[in-house]
């Protein structure tokens, strides 16, 4: 077999390199332009005074807080189908099925519940969902609480909260 | 009967003269999709989906209906026959609902499968198009019949008049207006009804006992041995543990064994896991008082030593490995062992299939190992030790000791000991067959064995 091998030159072995210093103060030089910029002029520095001021460059791709979304008739589009807690990494989402009485559907879920103390936020449980019934689209980065229990967010609290961007209702199986 | 050679893409096989070909594609695990043909059902060749080529025939045939002969030559993954299974299969799926997210078969479903190893195609059906039918339909015995998932296999409806003859089910209508139905005034009500869920290779037919309880693909299937009665048939305890629950059983399904119970159980059997889990004794107690392990095996040796008569009750549920102890340690401390067993006979329970008189599973053993089975106490008992024996109570003593696996022990020390899920061991069924059932539930209980050993420690 004919191997195609090509040489790549090494950097870093010159004196030059190899004393450093002239690197060193080659990455000052850019240091000390910013500030000198930002000390002649203190406005230009960009700061955000949380909390009073809230960021405003939240978009939609941001995984915010999750929440469980409704169907056009204002009902809960979950089936607890478990693809969401199937996809968890972090095991952090609790369900238990019941069968549905009111017509719309067969399944829902009895207790739907997330620990956001367990969840690290990465999204799989969204893209699990055939029925687009779970969002991270709240925009909301931050929860607060006085116990353990208050992270844990039950179906009511998850239904409760509103998308901050797309459209309210879930798309899917209607 | 003599053998056949028979080449299979390109490889060559034996089988019996006149065997089914789908019998041997199985047998050698070779990839054939099929929803109507099942072993202990036979072929019927309605869903057409076991096509493969054979040469010398002008047009695909299904290996179902296809006796194998000597030199037949044969193709399962051509692309002719790759094409002729897809097409096959959006037939079959042409008014599926596609409400996998509800349905229990889902993970299990030959549906899911097929599309996943041969289909693969877009569908060319719009969702509103779809002919819709009635979906959660009881038939009776806890089953549920969705009509939408329904691929008209006829499993179910020739399990209730070949095996069972008893003819609850059939087909009506025709057209896309086919559907399973029970016949007029009668619901699908046998002993051995449940079998049609696990029969049916979709969601059409599911369990009420099992409808939204788990995901199947969470479970564990554990391979057991039924102790409804003396059969001994052959089980798969599947259980879950969820994240800071107890582990619990969600079902039993049968396990295929030719020589015990074929591929099926009955109703009995497959819903008796939910005693298993009830109202089940888990503390040592010493007359109502919860006490330590240590001081329960101390009680139990001052009651022993200080008692003359001492009979033993042992439940013929035990295992073996169970009844070889107890046996030892009743030779041991010279006390009288026995196991009444008419409390388990119930010929009204009996048939002539799966069901056996005796509802215990381990008679055979008793047998084995000469222990009264006729027992009545005409003189006066000193110390009564029951290991889980049902007739406990129609028995008198001074002092009495019960390991009981359920609540409601009237005995001064009760000691808690494990069902037959939560440990392992061997079963003699009616037939002489030995049989080992594995461990699927973990508890802290001790077991039988394990007290009498550390019982042996104490009393040195």
């Amino acid at each position: 077999m004919n191997k195609k091998i090509k040489t790549i030159q090494r950097h870093g072995k010159t004196f030059k390199d190899r004393i450093y210093i002239p690197a060193i103060i080659e990455g000052l030089k850019t240091t000390i332009k910013h500030l000198a910029h930002n000390v002649s002029d203190i406005n230009s520095v960009d700061v955000l005074e949380y909390p009073e001021e809230q960021p405003t460059d939240i978009t939609e791709r941001y995984r915010g807080l999750h929440r469980l979304t409704h169907r056009e008739d204002g009902t809960i589009s979950c089936v607890a189908c478990f693809m969401c807690a199937t996809a968890c990494p972090s095991a952090c989402i609790f369900i238990e099925a019941t069968q549905r009485e009111d017509g719309v559907d067969e399944k829902m879920p009895q207790k739907f519940s997330i620990d956001t103390l367990e969840c690290i936020f990465c999204g799989y449980c969204v893209e699990a969902c055939p029925c687009d019934a779970i969002r991270m689209d709240t925009g909301i980065f931050s929860l607060i609480g006085r116990e353990r229990e208050d992270f844990l967010l039950d179906k009511e609290k998850l239904l409760s909260f509103k998308g901050a961007f797309a459209q309210e209702d879930s798309i899917a199986r209607k | 009967m003599s053998l056949v050679t028979v080449n299979i893409d390109d490889k060559s096989y034996e089988a019996k003269e006149n065997s089914l070909l789908i019998d041997l594609l199985i047998l050698h695990d070779i990839k054939v999709p099929y929803f109507c043909y099942h072993e202990s059902l036979g072929a019927d060749g309605n869903c057409r989906m076991c096509m493969v080529e054979i040469e010398g025939k002008k047009r695909p045939q299904i290996a179902c209906d296809t006796f194998v002969s000597d030199g037949m030559s044969i193709q399962t993954a051509s692309e002719k026959i790759s094409s002729v299974r897809k097409r096959i299969l959006e037939l079959e799926l042409i008014n599926h609902p596609v409400d996998c997210p509800i349905c229990d078969q889902a993970g299990e479903c030959k549906l899911q499968d097929y599309y996943m190893d041969f289909g693969l195609y877009d569908s060319n059906i719009d969702m509103k198009e779809k002919v819709h039918n009635k979906k959660h339909i009881a038939l009776g015995s806890s089953v549920i019949l969705d009509r939408e998932r329904c691929v008209l296999c006829t499993r179910c409806v020739r399990f209730t008049s070949n095996i069972t003859k008893s003819g609850e089910l059939g087909v009506i209508n025709r057209g896309d207006k086919a559907c399973i139905s029970t016949v007029p005034g009668m619901k699908l009500d046998n002993p051995y009804a449940m079998n049609v869920v696990d029969l049916c290779p979709v969601g059409a037919l599911t369990s009420k006992e099992f409808r939204f309880a788990q995901r199947v693909w969470f479970l564990k299937s554990t391979p057991s041995i039924c102790h409804g009665c003396s059969t001994g048939c052959n089980i798969f305890i599947d259980h879950n543990q969820e994240k800071y629950k107890e582990d619990k059983i969600y079902r039993i399904r049968p396990r295929k064994n030719r020589e015990v119970n074929g591929d099926f159980i009955c109703d009995y059997g497959r819903l008796s896991y939910k005693n298993l889990q009830e109202n089940r004794q888990q503390e040592l107690l010493n007359k109502s008082n919860v006490i330590s392990y240590e001081d329960a095996l101390l009680e139990l040796n001052s009651k022993i030593s200080g008692s003359k008569n001492i009979v033993i009750l042992v439940d013929a549920n035990l295992y073996n490995e169970d009844i070889a102890a107890i046996s030892n340690f009743s030779q041991k401390i010279g006390a009288k062992l026995v196991c009444p067993t008419e409390c388990y006979f119930d010929d009204s329970f009996g048939d002539d299939w799966l069901k056996s008189d005796y509802k215990c599973a381990n008679l055979q053993a008793i047998k084995n190992y000469k222990i009264d089975s006729l027992f009545s106490s005409d003189q006066q008992i000193d110390l009564l030790i029951n290991f889980n024996h049902p007739s406990f109570s129609k028995f008198s003593s001074k002092q009495s000791v019960e390991f009981s696996t359920h609540k409601g022990s009237s005995a001064e020390l009760v000691l808690a000991i494990p069902a037959y899920s939560e440990y392992s061991g061997t079963t003699i069924n009616d037939a002489n067959i030995e049989q080992y059932s594995q461990k699927a539930i973990t508890t802290d209980v001790a077991t039988i064995s394990e007290y009498l050993s550390d019982l042996s420690k104490v009393a040195l």
